[in-house]
């Protein structure tokens, strides 16, 4: 049911959840909460595994943003940490939540409905196409590098490795410059016309207004409501 | 350093969003102006290659290795507009797949490392990317990249409040400044590399001194505006040692200075006063340098 909803009506969803996060401050183990009660329940209604998403959050934010709430901490200051913590956490989360019920170039294209550069979104497709492409080659170079080399570890700088990897990331360049012309040709070759086309018709239905007023009731409407009774 | 959502506070990533909107429509616009239509794939497979490098491991030495970040090579091969642009692609991927970064704080990892970061990573390149200086300046560009964007984020995590004493501060620096030396030396290696596979990968800077030197001026006029109101009131060094040891009670002006304490007397507010007072030294400095330039720039023998 929600990776049905339209993108643009989970975009803005997410983004007032953002918003509100960011700026919550009183009373802010509660709001805390209860958005991670709201991001558990549309996980577990979207039938995403919650643990593997939640474990997945954890590896991602908490090892930078630990460090920072250890020093507010230290320095005397809880509720700072909390905060730290809760808010990176939670909107890592939303934005999972987000990518996993919203495949990426549909997402890309509500974005553009909302006024992104329709420039930059293409860039951004092309990367993450050929990220894993790439990426691969890279890997293949890195497995044949260390094949290929000594099993001396010298301790002090190694300028022949130093370059090494210098001119390996110097060939994947021109790998990777000379791949996009042959993707540009091939393109063209099949009737390119400067912008992406998606199979789905993209309509603002009444289902997406919906789940759009609910999300803002639930989350905004909540947090003026627990800043204002408790 | 990447963002993440929470850290900043509401005016920092709200004002650094709408500043960073522009600025990236801008650059979109320059960059496909610039090129031909033809680089959208290359601007993206550019971008997942700067991503895949950013997994390799340069070895230092004493069992650690660096990686690249890549503003500065990106700037060096497809010059400061689609590097800007690819950067930027590269933060929305890192922070909407990756979670690495925030959303809300996307406007300000752009505006430290897309933007401020790479144009500071160009103009070492743009200023003496031909002749003889070529190498210390593209070393020069790679160090500046990472430092930048790296004081910025810092900056913008104390204008939030964030808690770090300045042991934390200190330790944080220096490991700054190793990174930095590190994107120097690796960017100037991949650049080495990259000119001897195929020299046109590499832009010739077309140097446009005067628009440079225009820009650096734009950023001390910002600078003394912006920096005055948020600079520390407390006493320097020789202030504070001569209050100590008595000196100052015996201190008199011998002349009346139009700018005493660095204030224009004339305007109200204490914050325009010394941005005031900052704009009229730095005016003055400037007619002072190009009058005695064009003095000792004199022939002889006239």
């Amino acid at each position: 049911m929600i990776h049905r909803r339209d993108a643009r009506a989970k975009t803005i969803a997410v983004l007032v959840f953002l918003i509100a996060l960011a700026t919550a401050r009183r009373n802010f183990l509660a709001v805390g909460l209860w958005y991670f009660a709201i991001l558990v329940a549309v996980t577990i209604a979207a039938r995403l595994p919650i643990l593997a998403a939640l474990a997945r959050v954890a590896v991602v934010v908490l090892p930078f943003t630990l460090v920072f709430a250890a020093i507010s901490l230290a320095a005397g200051e809880p509720l700072a940490a909390i905060t730290l913590v809760g808010k990176s956490y939670l909107s890592a989360l939303a934005v999972l939540v987000l990518l996993s019920t919203t495949p990426l170039p549909e997402l890309l294209h509500g974005l553009e409905h909302l006024g992104v550069p329709r420039y930059l979104l293409m860039v951004v497709q092309f990367l993450y196409r050929y990220l894993f492409v790439i990426s691969g080659e890279a890997q293949h170079m890195r497995a044949a590098a260390r094949a290929k080399s000594g099993s001396l570890k010298r301790v002090f700088f190694d300028r022949s490795k130093f370059g090494a990897a210098a001119g390996a990331m110097g060939v994947l360049f021109a790998r990777s410059y000379a791949h996009a012309e042959g993707i540009h040709q091939a393109m063209l070759a099949r009737g390119f016309q400067d912008r992406f086309r998606t199979l789905s018709r993209h309509a603002f239905r009444g289902g997406d207004a919906a789940f759009l007023m609910t999300a803002v009731l639930l989350l905004a409407g909540a947090r003026v409501a627990i800043e204002a009774w408790i | 350093m990447h963002i993440p959502d929470g850290f900043l506070a509401t005016p920092v990533w709200a004002a650094l969003d709408v500043a960073a909107a522009p600025a990236v429509g801008y650059l979109a616009r320059r960059a496909q102006r610039g090129l031909e239509p033809a680089k959208v794939p290359l601007l993206g497979v550019m971008g997942a290659f700067v991503f895949a490098a950013q997994m390799i491991n340069f070895p230092v030495g004493l069992g650690t290795s660096g990686h690249l970040v890549g503003a500065a090579l990106l700037a060096y091969t497809l010059g400061p507009a689609a590097a800007g642009v690819v950067l930027t692609a590269i933060l929305t991927v890192q922070a909407l797949v990756f979670q690495d970064g925030g959303v809300l704080a996307l406007g300000a990892n752009v505006i430290n490392m897309a933007i401020a970061g790479m144009l500071a990573g160009y103009l070492p390149f743009h200023l003496w990317g031909t002749g003889r200086w070529r190498r210390p300046a593209i070393f020069f560009g790679g160090f500046l990249s990472v430092l930048a964007s790296a004081t910025l984020a810092l900056g913008e995590l104390l204008l939030s409040g964030v808690v770090m004493p300045a042991a934390v501060l200190g330790v944080s620096f220096g490991l700054f400044a190793v990174s930095a030396a590190l994107e120097g030396a690796i960017t100037l290696a991949i650049l080495q590399a990259l000119a001897s596979i195929n020299p046109d990968f590499i832009r010739k800077p077309q140097l446009n001194r005067g628009r440079a030197l225009a820009w650096v001026g734009l950023a001390a006029i910002l600078l003394v505006v912006v920096g005055v109101a948020v600079a520390s009131t407390h006493p320097d060094g020789i202030w504070k040692l001569a209050g100590e040891t008595g000196i100052a009670l015996h201190a008199k002006a011998l002349l009346a200075a139009p700018l005493a304490d660095y204030q224009l007397g004339l305007l109200q507010s204490v914050w325009l006063r010394k941005a005031g007072a900052g704009l009229a030294g730095l005016a003055l400095i400037y007619g002072a340098c190009m009058v005695g330039g064009r003095l000792l720039a004199r022939p002889r023998g006239t």
